[in-house]
């Protein structure tokens, strides 16, 4: 098949090794080995990922901090430089019209992260908003290369080659460093449940790719023998549904609210206004009507979206993201139900193609690492030894 | 590429990415190396009910990989005699061996004359992916 789309610095190198799709108008990889291997690599090992497709801009000038407490959610005062957040930015009714990071690099500069599949959007929406504060709103997206490098080596891959010492750099700290002699932007963040970074080559534009590409290959160079992959979107997206990430388009839109979401930790009601502050306030008083849920299949089969979810003989909800999990070995999904049903450990189930097949709900996220000794399953800590008595695929 | 893929001369192919075989009274299908690459790793089959009296290009079941589900439509009108049940453990098998051990079941056909009309020969189903790939 001929696609078309617009294309990452890293095109070439998709092309070469790894299986393309058009995902948001872009020609991305979905895979290069396969999804089970890259999503395997990133759990155990360590994983490259080329994000260049989302958008990026920067949020400049005295009013930045009021601005963007204004147009999102979260409380942007609470950032220091050099660290970032995650929030959403809501219409007037609450809804989400995207979520994304933002990163405080200086006391009036932020940048801020978001859907590929938002771009155009939210840039018209921020531009729009901006016009009543003192800010610039400028898209560097095409400027500046974005990669994830994900896993429990993720580190010591980049320290290879870091001049600064990343063990310093806790979870949603940002640094300045060199990699190889390239100055680079690097957090502590990730889409993947695993620790990791982001790496931001600036002044790398699309069509002089040759900058983002010498960094990218210096990291899976310096990666090699922890078993670095290349891995595509197919991985991370199985890789965030386990850690019970939401995928905007999937699990949240202009029609769910971050409370039914059940990310309320980025709404900060104290803040004097934002958008969306008075629909979200009605809503938490009037409580909710549906929530979003993990879903684990107790028979075979694997769970898709806009699937129905069932108890007895009544329509509880629907599967927003579902897929075979390479790490647990079985379906899951994210749905999202009404209130009175979204209980741990109740029995539904799900209608895949005419049969009514068993599932449970359980707590989320289905898998996270959290630090050097701990790890996350079904929402319950556990330590990494006992853990792999539970998770045959976890080695690390 | 078209020339990347395996399609053995002596079976039968549809649309849909479905082989056929003539054994004797029965007929063997499958899904074909084409259909096994676009979808890759195969983790879940679901087969059909021994019994089951189909038609051709019915769904009669279905193969899914980590990101997506596909049909597996019959090729053949008939009744299911037999269904490669290994696949249920080990759905990896259509990606290592499409066409053998990697097969999906057995009918005896009920209509096999006409339904031939329907499928293409290998040539043809080789100048079928060209087309498709170049659309």
């Amino acid at each position: 098949m001929k696609l078309s789309g617009e294309r990452t610095h890293l095109y070439e190198f998709h092309r070469k090794h790894g299986k393309i799709i058009l995902f948001a108008g872009f020609e991305m990889p979905v895979w290069y080995k396969g999804i089970i291997q890259e999503h395997l690599a990133v759990r155990n090992q360590v994983g490259i990922f080329d994000v260049s497709h989302m958008g990026r801009v920067l949020i400049t000038e005295r009013d930045a901090e009021d601005f963007l407490n204004y147009v999102t959610t979260n409380d942007v005062s609470k950032l220091t430089p050099l660290s970032a957040h995650y929030s959403t930015m809501c219409n007037e009714q609450g809804g989400i019209k995207d979520d994304l990071l933002i990163y405080r690099l200086e006391e009036e500069k932020f940048l801020m992260v978001y859907n590929a599949s938002n771009r155009a959007k939210n840039f018209e929406w921020l531009t729009e908003y901006s016009k009543a504060f003192d800010v610039k709103v400028e898209d560097v997206s095409n400027n500046v290369a974005m990669f994830a490098v994900q896993g429990p080596k993720a580190e010591q891959t980049l320290q290879k080659i870091s001049s600064e010492d990343l063990s310093q750099v806790g979870r949603f700290k940002c640094t300045w460093t060199k990699l190889g002699n390239v100055e680079v932007f690097v957090s502590r963040t990730g889409y993947t449940g695993e620790d990791g970074f982001e790496v931001f080559v600036w002044g790398a534009s699309i069509s002089n790719p040759d900058k983002a590409f010498k960094i990218w290959e210096a990291i899976l160079e310096a990666g090699k023998k922890f078993g670095i992959e290349p891995c595509g979107l197919g991985a991370r997206d199985t890789l965030r549904l386990e850690a019970g990430m939401c995928l905007y388009g999937n699990d949240i839109d202009e029609q769910t609210t971050p409370l039914e979401a059940g990310i309320s930790f980025v709404v900060k009601f104290h803040k004097q206004n934002f958008i969306g502050k008075e629909a979200l306030l009605k809503q938490k008083e009037q409580g909710l009507k549906r929530k979003r849920v993990g879903i684990i299949m107790l028979e075979r089969g694997i769970p898709r979206s806009h699937q129905e979810v069932f108890k007895d003989d009544q329509k509880i909800g629907e599967v927003t993201s579902g897929t075979f999990s390479p790490f647990l070995k079985k379906g899951i999904a994210m749905a999202y139900v009404s209130k009175g049903h979204a209980k741990e450990g109740n029995q539904v189930s799900i209608k895949i193609r005419n049969k009514y097949v068993k599932a449970e709900i359980v707590k989320l996220p289905f898998y996270q690492r959290r630090g050097s000794e701990k790890v996350i399953l079904y929402g319950k800590e556990y330590k990494i030894e006992e853990a792999k008595n539970l998770i045959l695929e976890l080695k690390v | 590429m078209p020339t990347g893929y395996v399609i053995p001369s002596n079976l039968h192919y549809s649309k849909e990415h479905e082989w056929l075989r003539i054994e004797g009274d029965y007929v063997v299908i499958g899904i074909t190396d084409y259909a096994q690459k676009s979808l890759h790793e195969i983790v879940f089959v679901d087969l059909p009910e021994v019994g089951r009296k189909v038609r051709q290009m019915e769904a009669i079941g279905t193969v899914e990989s980590v990101k997506a589900a596909s049909e597996i439509y019959t090729p053949a009108s008939g009744e299911i005699i037999e269904v490669n049940e290994a696949l249920t453990e080990s759905p990896e098998l259509i990606n290592k061996d499409p066409y053998g051990e990697g097969w999906i079941a057995k009918l005896r056909p009920s209509n096999l004359n006409e339904d031939l009309k329907n499928l293409m020969t290998a040539e043809k189903y080789q100048e079928y992916l060209k087309e498709a790939e170049e659309t």
